[in-house]
C-alpha cells in the first residue's frame, strides 16, 4: 500500500514537473511600534516585525487545459513564521466565462480578500484591520466564479458553499453549511459589490463553557441556549465601492456580522480611504470604525429573578456580551512608494480612539517592504 | 533685412513643425501577425493584456506579448492604452497571479524581439514603437 502511494506521489510529481509549474510569491516584511505603554496592531512601544510580517510561496501547474492545481504555503510572523497550507485547490475552467475551484480556498468577503495578502497589491501598509482582521477568510468547500462583461460593464459574481474555522476571542469558531455569494459590477473607473453569506457557527472555549454552566445551575436553561453559540444561524453583509480615476481614487467597505442567537453582538464595520497617485508617491488617508457595543440581548430571561441569581445571572449573561464589544476608530495618513515593479515601501501613522475605553486609545507608526516575484 | 528675418522665422517654424510631426510619427502602435484577421483596436488590446479577455474576435487564442518594464514601449503602452503606472499594472497582476486567476503575458526585451515572436505566431499580439515595425506583421494605431 505504501508502495502504491509513492509510486502515486511519484508519477504526480512527474507529469507536474513536465507540465511546467509556476513558481510565485510574496513577502510583507513590516514593523511598527506605538506610543509608550500602549498597544496596537499587536506592537507595543519597542519596535517589532513579528506582528503583520509574513512570507508564501505559491505554486501552480496545469493538469490539463481546463484543470489547474494551485497551492499556496503562508508563513506569518504571529505564528512564529510557522509555514502553513493556506490555499490548496484545484480549479476547473468550464467555460470562458465559469470556472469551479474546490480545496481550502479564499471566500468571497471583501473587496480585496483575494489579495489581502499581498501588500504590493494595494496602498495601505496593511488592509484595514476593522474590516480585514476576522477569525479565517478562508474556507474548506467549492466556489463558482462567474465572470463577464457586456457593453462597458464588467461583472463577476462568485459562490461559495462550504464550511470554516478559526479563532475567536479566546474560543474556537466553527461554521458549517456556509453559502456567500458576492456579485461585482465595474466600469472604468468605478466599482461596485455587495456580499451576502449566511452559516451554521458554533462557539467553544473552557471560560464560555463553564460561564454557561453557572447560568445553566442558577435553574437558567433557556438564557444559557440563548447565549451559548452551538450551530447558530451567523449572517455576514456586506457592500463596497471605488472610484478611481488614476491620478486620485476614493474607497469604502460597509460589513454587518450578526449571530442573533448568541452571547456574540452585532458588529458594524466600515473604512474610507482616499490617495493620490503623483508619479512613484502614493500618499493616502483612511478612516476606520468597528462597532459592536450594541444592548445586552436576551436581558428579558432576567425580569423576576430573585436578587439571588439576577446578579450572578446578569454578571455572567450580560457580562460575556459586554466583554465582546468594540467601539473604536482609527485615523491612519500613510504613503507608498514604488522602488520597482516588483518592491514597494510604505510607511503610515494610524491613531486609535476608543469610544469604550480611553485607556485603548494609542498611536502607532509602522514601515512595510513589499515584493512580489 | 525684413525678408531675411521672415525667412529664419520659417525656417525655424518649419523645423520645429518637422520634429513635432516626427515625435507623432515615433509612436506605439499594437502589431499582430499579418495573418491575424480579427477586429483589433486600443479597447481589446487593453482587454487582452490585462487578462480580461483570452481569444481574439475570431475565436482564436491570444498570446499577449509584453516588453520588460524599462522598455520604453512599454511605459507609453502601459499609461495610453491600460491605463496606469508599470508599477500599477504589476500590482494589478500580482492580484490576479495570488489568486490563480490569471498567469501574466510573458515578457519579452525589446520591439526586434516582440516583432519576431508576433511574425512568428498567428496568435500572438504585442506592441512596439511604430519605427520599429517591418513588413512581417500588421499594424494598428491606437486612435
Amino acid at each position: 500500500m505504501k508502495k502504491l502511494i509513492l509510486i502515486g506521489s511519484l508519477s504526480l510529481l512527474a507529469t507536474s514537473v513536465q507540465a511546467e509549474l509556476r513558481i510565485n510569491g510574496f513577502a510583507n516584511l513590516i514593523g511598527g511600534i506605538t506610543s509608550s505603554d500602549d498597544s496596537m496592531y499587536g506592537y507595543d512601544d519597542d519596535f517589532s516585525f513579528t506582528s503583520e510580517s509574513l512570507f508564501a510561496v505559491q505554486v501552480s501547474g496545469d493538469i490539463n487545459s481546463k484543470m489547474t492545481a494551485t497551492g499556496q504555503i503562508v508563513a506569518r510572523g504571529k505564528n512564529d513564521y510557522e509555514p502553513d497550507f493556506e490555499w490548496a485547490y484545484i480549479t476547473y475552467q468550464a467555460t470562458d466565462n465559469l470556472s469551479v475551484s474546490a480545496g481550502r480556498i479564499r471566500q468571497p468577503l471583501f473587496r480585496y480578500s483575494t489579495s489581502s495578502d499581498v501588500g504590493y497589491s494595494y496602498h495601505w501598509v496593511n488592509s484595514p484591520r476593522v474590516i480585514y482582521d476576522v477569525p479565517t477568510q478562508n474556507m474548506d468547500g467549492v466556489r463558482f466564479d462567474y465572470s463577464g462583461y457586456s457593453g462597458d460593464w464588467e461583472y463577476n459574481m462568485q459562490l461559495g458553499l462550504g464550511s470554516f474555522s478559526g479563532d475567536f476571542l479566546g474560543n474556537k469558531l466553527a461554521a458549517d453549511n456556509l453559502l456567500i455569494a458576492s456579485a461585482e459590477l465595474s466600469r472604468d473607473w468605478f466599482k461596485v459589490r455587495g456580499v451576502y453569506g449566511v452559516t451554521k457557527v458554533s462557539t467553544t472555549g473552557p471560560e464560555l463553557t463553564m460561564a454557561l454552566d453557572v447560568i445553566r445551575s442558577l435553574g437558567l436553561p433557556e438564557f444559557a441556549n440563548d447565549l451559548a453559540s452551538d450551530k447558530d444561524t451567523g449572517t455576514f453583509t456586506g457592500v463596497g465601492m471605488e472610484v478611481d480615476k488614476f491620478d486620485w481614487f476614493i474607497m469604502a467597505e460597509y460589513t454587518i456580522t450578526e449571530a442573533k442567537e448568541t452571547f456574540v453582538p452585532k458588529t458594524v464595520s466600515y473604512y474610507l480611504s482616499a490617495g493620490m497617485r503623483a508619479g512613484k508617491w502614493t500618499p493616502s488617508v483612511t478612516y476606520e470604525k468597528k462597532d459592536s457595543a450594541n444592548q445586552p440581548k436576551f436581558t428579558d430571561r432576567l425580569i423576576g429573578l430573585p436578587a439571588e441569581p439576577l446578579a450572578i445571572a446578569t454578571q455572567i449573561g450580560v457580562g460575556l456580551q459586554l466583554g465582546s464589544m468594540e467601539e473604536y476608530s482609527v485615523t491612519s495618513v500613510g504613503v507608498r512608494y514604488d522602488l520597482d515593479t516588483n518592491v514597494a515601501l510604505k510607511a503610515d501613522v494610524s491613531k486609535r480612539s476608543d469610544d469604550l475605553d480611553d485607556t485603548r486609545d494609542a498611536t502607532a507608526v509602522r514601515f512595510a517592504i513589499n515584493y512580489i516575484f | 533685412m525684413l525678408k531675411k528675418q521672415a525667412l529664419i522665422k520659417a525656417i525655424l517654424s518649419s523645423s520645429v513643425f518637422l520634429s513635432v510631426s516626427f515625435s507623432a510619427l515615433s509612436e506605439t502602435v499594437i502589431i499582430v501577425n499579418p495573418n491575424n484577421d480579427s477586429v483589433i483596436d486600443a479597447k481589446v488590446a487593453q482587454r487582452i493584456f490585462l487578462g480580461k479577455e483570452g481569444k481574439f474576435s475570431n475565436g482564436k487564442e491570444a498570446i499577449p506579448v509584453n516588453q520588460i518594464a524599462d522598455s520604453p514601449s512599454r511605459t507609453d503602452f502601459d499609461t495610453t492604452v491600460l491605463g496606469r503606472s508599470s508599477a500599477q499594472v504589476s500590482a494589478y497582476w500580482s492580484k490576479l497571479v495570488f489568486t490563480g486567476k490569471g498567469i501574466p503575458p510573458k515578457e519579452v526585451q525589446n520591439d526586434a524581439e516582440v516583432i519576431a515572436l508576433v511574425a512568428d505566431n498567428q496568435d500572438a499580439i504585442g506592441y512596439v514603437d511604430s519605427a520599429a515595425v517591418t513588413g512581417n506583421v500588421k499594424a494598428i494605431p491606437l486612435n
